[in-house]
């Protein structure tokens, strides 16, 4: 999806980041992880309901809106 | 007094510690946000020996730019880093400065780590949402104040802008580019040391002033750990400019050439830098804390067994690390080390392969400065 009044920009906090991996799962075609489970973003670009619901539900606080 | 942003903005300065961000901007912000000044003369990136030359020789200088930079605010509480028990920490403390000792490993000189460190925290990088210029919070949710990290190179220039004017320091340089710049030349050049240079000149009439590049020499390091590698002759058509080193992965970064030996085996010497930079990740992000021994052993396995297999994996880990993977650059900067030693590398990774290189391994490139 790319930028536009209806995408929201998803960052993640490296730092506190620690390989749970739900925002793949809450955001499939956004994320993939690497063989650690460290995400990789494929697109920052994502639907603001599926992206606040990734950033309420990651463990680690890590995900957040840029 | 004329207004140092307006003046900065004219002649064009960009930050002299390897990210040329504009000084400008940053003034501008750190300005209207009263944030903090740490002044880096860390020297952080192997090789790099500019910050303490600027200490050395050019103290009140840097001192003047300070001043221009907080706008003489009294309060102002200006920190001065340095690594700790360097020479540059005992100048700082003998003009009675207050000094900012990092740890001596190499992402403790990055800016987040300074302004993490500077509020009692551990000199680690820290998650940048938004500049600490305007003050945040770090992962933990502790308040950063304003903060803004400026080099030391980049406050003498200051001060001499303020002194000589935006069209003296046009003067220097290319347009995009302007202004004098430090270089340090080490390695294998008969005069190791700091001189004055300038964008757009031929990276051999840089290398000249050294004492030139020897005939045998065959790679040169461009930038350190976070840098690149080029062959000589590549060295002998290159310019000293932003574009010139792009053209190689490379910019001109904190100002520092590194010639190897050549008699060390360059890929040993490229294998060591590869491991040195694995073990110093912080540990925090798990892209690097785990990416890079990973791709050090992919490294070590491609460099004495290359195949097909051996040469996928370590392709495929080269192009794991984009697209921003860690708080830091860290993890970027290998990689680009890396993938630059794997391009110009390629004939010397096959004699190293099949066990027919003779020459020395390298151990010295950490000494080389």
């Amino acid at each position: 999806m790319p930028s536009s009044p209806e995408t929201v920009r998803i960052g993640i906090d490296r730092v506190l980041c620690s390989g749970h991996g739900v925002c793949a799962q809450t955001l499939p075609r956004a994320v993939a992880l690497d063989e650690w489970g460290y995400p990789i973003v494929v697109e920052e670009y994502v639907d603001p309901y599926d992206a606040s619901l990734a950033v309420k539900l990651c463990p680690a606080r890590a995900l957040y809106l840029r | 007094m004329t207004d140092i942003v307006e003046l900065l903005q004219t002649a064009g300065l960009t930050g002299r510690g390897g990210a040329a961000f504009s000084s400008a901007i940053k003034v501008k912000a750190a300005r209207e946000h009263k944030a903090r000044l740490i002044v880096n003369a860390c020297d952080g990136e192997i090789g790099a020996a500019k910050d303490a030359w600027v200490v050395e020789n050019h103290l009140p200088e840097l001192l003047e730019g300070v001043e221009l930079v907080t706008g003489g605010r009294r309060n102002a509480k200006t920190l001065f880093a340095a690594h700790r028990d360097s020479k540059t920490a005992r100048r700082f403390a003998e003009a009675g400065l207050r000094v900012l000792e990092t740890p001596e490993r190499y992402v403790s000189s990055e800016e987040t780590s300074l302004i993490s460190l500077a509020h009692g925290g551990q000199a680690r990088p820290m998650a940048k949402r938004a500049p600490f210029v305007f003050g945040g919070r770090d992962s933990q949710g502790k308040r950063i104040r304003p903060t803004v990290v400026l080099n030391a190179e980049t406050l003498l220039r200051v001060s001499q802008i303020n002194r000589y004017g935006a069209d003296w320091f046009r003067s220097f340089g290319t347009t995009a580019e302007p202004g004098p710049r430090l270089v340090a030349v080490g390695g294998h050049v008969e005069r190791r040391g700091v001189y004055e240079a300038e964008a757009g000149l031929r990276l051999t009439s840089v290398l000249a002033m050294a004492g030139g590049l020897a005939a045998d020499i065959e790679y040169v390091g461009v930038g350190g750990m976070g840098g690149v590698l080029l062959t000589a002759e590549e060295v002998r058509s290159a310019t000293w400019d932003g574009p010139g080193m792009k053209r190689f992965g490379g910019s001109m970064g904190p100002g520092l050439i590194t010639v190897w030996n050549p008699r060390d085996c360059p890929v040993e010497v490229a294998t060591r830098m590869i491991a040195f930079g694995a073990g110093e990740s912080a540990g925090q992000c798990g892209p690097c804390m785990f990416g890079l021994p990973a791709l050090s052993r992919d490294w070590v396995a491609f460099s004495e067994n290359s195949n097909r297999e051996t040469h996928w994996h370590l392709i495929r880990r080269l192009g794991q690390f984009s697209g921003g993977r860690g708080a830091c650059g860290h993890p970027e900067g290998v990689v680009r080390f890396a993938q630059s030693a794997l391009r110009v590398l390629g004939a010397e990774l096959a004699k190293h392969a099949d066990n027919s290189c003779t020459k020395a391994g390298g151990r010295s490139y950490a000494k080389l400065a």
